[in-house]
């Protein structure tokens, strides 16, 4: 067994060195791939991920989301009829009934170029309160949060991301 | 010498070699990943760089598309009528990607109908490309109908003397994905692209692009 100890060093060793490098390259140089501007996850939906309520009784969740640094969405309430209001919704025909959504209040901002033009904004983290209504059952409910995000010299198209959430009604 | 046993050395030849396809497999998988995480980067970028100025020292933005000819198309201005950048040969031309939810959009407006004004005597020419619904389904008819309001209503009232154009959308592949509004192109006579910017500048600085494109 001894005869085959050196070479078997020598190629654990050749293929550690091996995995390394490959571990190192790949994606090294960021500078030149970098994303100017982009920002595509403007909001994250945190928790609950999996709520426990009565069937068929109105029960209050109260859903958080979390905006990314350096931006903000327009409040449920935006200032002016052409911005996009952030807005919670769970689709039709769906075992869980949105009873209600009520929003929190927006930060009145102005963007520095601008000051004389008041936004109504949400930023850092939210949350949204929700009264919902289910049936008996184990239900994964995949609901809407629209917005749209800007930071203080562009904005990003408005989106729609899922919200997901287990909600176990008995 | 006690001798090997052979069944022995067997079980260990094979344990040793399977641990080491299990390592280089493993060298290859997240070697495999990472370029893939690249390659998902780059798509996504637009392709576009953020570079030092050589003289203000703030970073403008370089597009791809600079030094080459302007992507053609055709789209509907708020008549309904087909208004092609080839229309535009042997004028400079800025195209000016916005939508009515944009704010920053509508705070360089007035500087770009200024701007307008001031250059179209010289031979300049600007498109208001509404890009409106990056989340409207294609057949959600009232969805358009209702950008196409806003557009119209967002124009009138800024007194938008150039033509308006509809579904800018269906265009921003070619135009680098247009993830951020507002984006412009400077395209000079020969309906190549001088100079781009994404997201608000200044009146100063579209003015400047401006005369780039008018070879000023």
């Amino acid at each position: 067994m001894h005869v085959l100890k050196g070479p078997f060093i020598s190629t654990i060793a050749a293929l550690a060195v091996g995995a390394m490098v490959a571990h190192g390259q790949g994606f090294s140089s960021s500078a030149a791939q970098k994303r100017p501007l982009v920002k595509t996850d403007a909001v994250t939906y945190l928790f609950p991920e999996q709520v426990n309520v009565p069937a068929n009784k109105p029960s209050q969740i109260a859903l958080h989301f979390r905006i990314a640094p350096g931006l903000h969405i327009n409040s449920h309430t935006p200032t002016d009829e052409f911005l996009v209001p952030t807005t919670f919704s769970i689709p039709d025909g769906s075992d869980v009934r949105l009873e209600s959504a009520t929003y929190p209040a927006g930060t009145v901002m102005a963007l520095p170029i601008d000051p004389t033009t008041k936004l109504s904004v949400y930023t850092g983290e939210f949350i949204i309160q929700t009264r919902i209504v289910a049936t008996a059952g184990n239900h994964l409910v995949e609901a809407k949060l629209r917005y749209q995000a800007c930071d203080n010299n562009q904005c990003l198209p408005p989106k729609t991301i899922t919200v997901a959430i287990d909600v176990i009604s008995k | 010498m006690r001798s090997i046993p052979v069944r022995r050395n067997t079980l260990v030849l094979s344990a040793t070699l399977l641990i080491l396809a299990i390592f280089a497999w493993a060298g290859w998988a997240n070697w495999e990943y990472r370029r893939q995480q690249a390659e998902r980067l780059l798509a996504n970028a637009g392709q576009g760089e953020l570079v030092p100025a050589p003289d203000a020292g703030s970073a403008q933005y370089v597009s791809p598309l600079n030094g080459k000819p302007a992507p053609a198309f055709a789209l509907e201005d708020l008549n309904g009528k087909k208004v092609s950048l080839a229309d535009y040969k042997g004028k400079a031309v800025m195209l000016n990607f916005w939508a009515t939810w944009c704010g920053p959009c509508r705070i360089e407006t007035p500087w770009i109908v200024e701007l307008r004004q001031k250059y179209a005597a010289q031979g300049f020419e600007v498109l208001g490309i509404d890009t409106e619904g990056d989340d409207l389904k294609k057949d959600d008819k009232a969805g358009w109908a209702k950008a196409a309001a806003a557009a119209n209503k967002f124009a009138t009232e800024e007194k938008i003397p150039y033509p308006v154009l509809l579904d800018g959308d269906s265009i921003s592949r070619d135009y680098g994905g247009l993830d951020d509004l507002p984006t412009s192109f400077f395209v000079d006579r020969k309906g190549v692209v001088v100079a781009a910017q994404v997201g608000l500048t200044s009146e100063q600085e579209i003015e400047s692009k401006i005369q780039k494109a008018l070879n000023q």
